[in-house]
């Protein structure tokens, strides 16, 4: 999803004759102003989080508020929570897109159907419902934090989803157990050894996509009141707003390098696919 | 990242409606319904089950909640009261937030959209531009609001500038008012406008404007006549999705305003976390009527995509 704009933009930009010199001008102009306007903000809250009147450069303020006692489990949980979610993802939503393509293709345009409907369900309205039945049916599930890893898996669910169903689609799934059953692997052999390790760029993709979606996760942790790391931003951002600061910077390049990391590991494979096609014609 | 996540809208109506029912239809046609085995329903159960079990439940129990009566009764009376004078107010503020970011964020995302398009200069910093453009266009949340607070705060950084330039001008400026959420939330608007604009304006074609050029069209004829007409389902489809963005979008309004902005999801998230104790139902009507907005904007924007899909994939 990162790389995908950059695509009508290569293919295009050779396109363009008309304009010259003074469309070249405006579009710079735009791109300079664009990048500070994106860059900003993370540099005031890192000069903001790591400065202090008097002091210069200090990283005192982040210290200060690691040292706050809810710091620690409030990351450690949100850390657990990100694993829990990102492995139940995995788990359900890869054995489920394999079978899915391979022995009821009717039925997997029902759930890539379902996989995006929560894009339309604001997160919001999302816990509203959750609290309305689980309130009712199980209110000890809703008051353990562990039941966040099911909705967090609900919520990632329509980019994961993609990203793992995209994998699956490029392999000829049919061939390759036609292929392998006649040198005598097994169904589970298969999938284990030929399946799964072609798939392990479109899983780390959906690994990573979770990742960053779950470390930032405020609306649920908070609108069901468990104390996540956001959660504990939002408490503490009053008494320690430096710290908050840098904290927030931090989280967010560690975000973009997840993100980054999801684009360029995409285009590799991409570049190992054409490559190995090339050794193929040759 | 809740609002990032929202953000992530643009992909996934486009892809499934382009690659269009029929043709998968056409394709599948020996997979009707009807040869589906009890085998391969119960390999797919696990993810309905899951499905069912947190999204699709939860949501139907709200929305029967919103149809009851105190005492469970089916009564129009919770949803009446949501809409009624205590909560207008909400409604009209997130509407023009709402109305706001969009249309501010799709002039300016459309202006970076056609510098992305048509830019001669070095390949790295269109690339670079494009990049950060998806970056920015999913960094809504908490984490975004603090940024701000360091940027346009009583302390921020570019307050200091703004003040020592012209003291006095950042005196009436808030940004936990209302127009400071719009600036923040113009800060995914606006690249999220691009981002889904790209593909659209990627596919006008230059030989269209050497095409009307040879027949006489000036500049202005050519974008008045051909480019706009062309692009006008994508721009209106794009603006509804930026309205609904903004009018889903919980985390960062509260980090910045905390209570004080009355905005929809704001309130439903006072009603839920039980800081008010009303009628119970009264979440659960507020939640309709947002989906209700939400799915309108959606719905409309689906239509129009597909009009424009038809056009552009020739």
């Amino acid at each position: 999803m990162i790389d995908r704009p950059n695509a009508p933009t290569v293919s295009t930009r050779t396109s363009r004759s008309s304009g010259g010199r003074g469309g070249n001008a405006a579009t710079t102009a735009i791109f300079v102003v664009a990048l500070i306007f994106f860059f900003l903000p993370w540099i005031a809250a890192a000069v903001f989080g790591f400065t202090r009147p008097g002091e210069g450069i200090t990283a005192a303020p982040l210290l200060e508020s690691l040292q706050n006692p809810k710091a620690l489990p409030a990351i450690r949980d949100t850390l657990l929570l990100t694993l829990a979610s990102t492995l139940l993802m995995l788990a359900l939503l890869v054995p489920t897109n394999i079978f899915l393509n391979l022995r009821a293709p009717q039925l997997a345009k029902v759930a890539e159907m379902l996989s995006v409907l929560p894009l339309v369900i604001p997160a919001v309205a999302l816990v509203s419902g959750v609290s309305q039945f689980y309130r009712a049916v199980a209110p000890a599930f809703i008051n353990s934090l562990w039941s966040l890893v099911p909705l967090y898996v609900i919520l990632s669910m329509p980019l994961c989803y993609r990203a793992i169903d995209a994998g699956v689609k490029a392999l000829d799934l049919r061939t390759l157990f036609a292929a392998s059953s006649s040198l005598g692997a097994g169904t589970w052999t298969t999938l284990l050894r030929v399946v799964l390790p072609n798939l392990r760029v479109a899983m780390l993709s959906a690994a990573l996509l979770s990742v960053a979606m779950c470390l930032a996760e405020y609306a649920m942790a908070s609108l069901l009141l468990h104390y996540t790391f956001p959660v504990f931003l939002v408490e503490v951002s009053n008494n320690n707003p430096r710290g908050i600061a840098a904290l927030s910077f931090i989280t967010i390049i560690i975000t973009w390098l997840l993100l980054v990391a999801i684009s360029a590991m995409s285009r590799a494979d991409r570049a190992t696919d054409t490559a190995t096609d090339k050794v193929r014609k040759n | 990242m809740t609002a990032a996540v929202d953000a992530l809208t643009p992909d996934t109506p486009d892809a499934p409606d382009s690659t269009g029912p029929e043709p998968a239809e056409k394709k599948s046609s020996r997979f009707t319904f009807r040869t589906l085995t009890s085998g391969s329903v119960l390999g797919a159960l696990p993810f309905f089950a899951f499905v069912a079990a947190f999204l699709i439940i939860p949501i139907i129990a709200n929305l029967i909640r919103a149809f009851q009566d105190p005492a469970g009764r089916f009564s129009v009376a919770t949803m009446a009261e949501a809409v009624g004078p205590t909560y207008r107010q909400a409604f009209w503020l997130t509407t023009q937030l709402s109305l706001l970011t969009a249309v501010i964020g799709g002039v300016l995302g459309v202006i970076l959209a056609w510098a992305l398009v048509s830019a001669d200069g070095p390949r790295w910093l269109t690339s670079l531009v494009s990049s950060f453009s998806a970056l920015a266009s999913q960094s809504g949340g908490v984490q975004l609001a603090f940024a701000f607070f360091a940027m346009l705060g009583t302390q921020g950084m570019v307050t200091g500038w703004i003040e020592s330039i012209a003291p006095g001008a950042m005196a009436e400026f808030s940004i936990t008012g209302f127009l400071g959420v719009t600036i923040v939330y113009l800060y995914f608007q606006v690249p999220l406008m691009a981002i889904l604009m790209l593909p659209a304006m990627g596919g006008v074609k230059k030989a269209w404007y050497e095409a009307a050029a040879s027949l006489g069209a000036s500049r202005f004829q050519y974008l008045r006549d051909v480019a706009v007409p062309v692009l006008w389902p994508s721009i209106i489809g794009s603006l509804l999705l930026l309205f609904a963005n903004a009018f889903a979008a919980y985390a960062t309004a509260y980090a910045l305003a905390g209570g004080s902005l009355n905005l929809v999801p704001i309130v439903i998230g006072f009603l839920i976390s039980g800081n008010v104790l009303l009628n119970p139902g009264l979440a659960a009507a507020l939640v309709t009527w947002m989906m209700i907005i939400i799915l309108a904007a959606m719905g409309i924007r689906f239509l129009l995509t597909r009009k424009s899909d038809q056009w552009l994939s020739n």
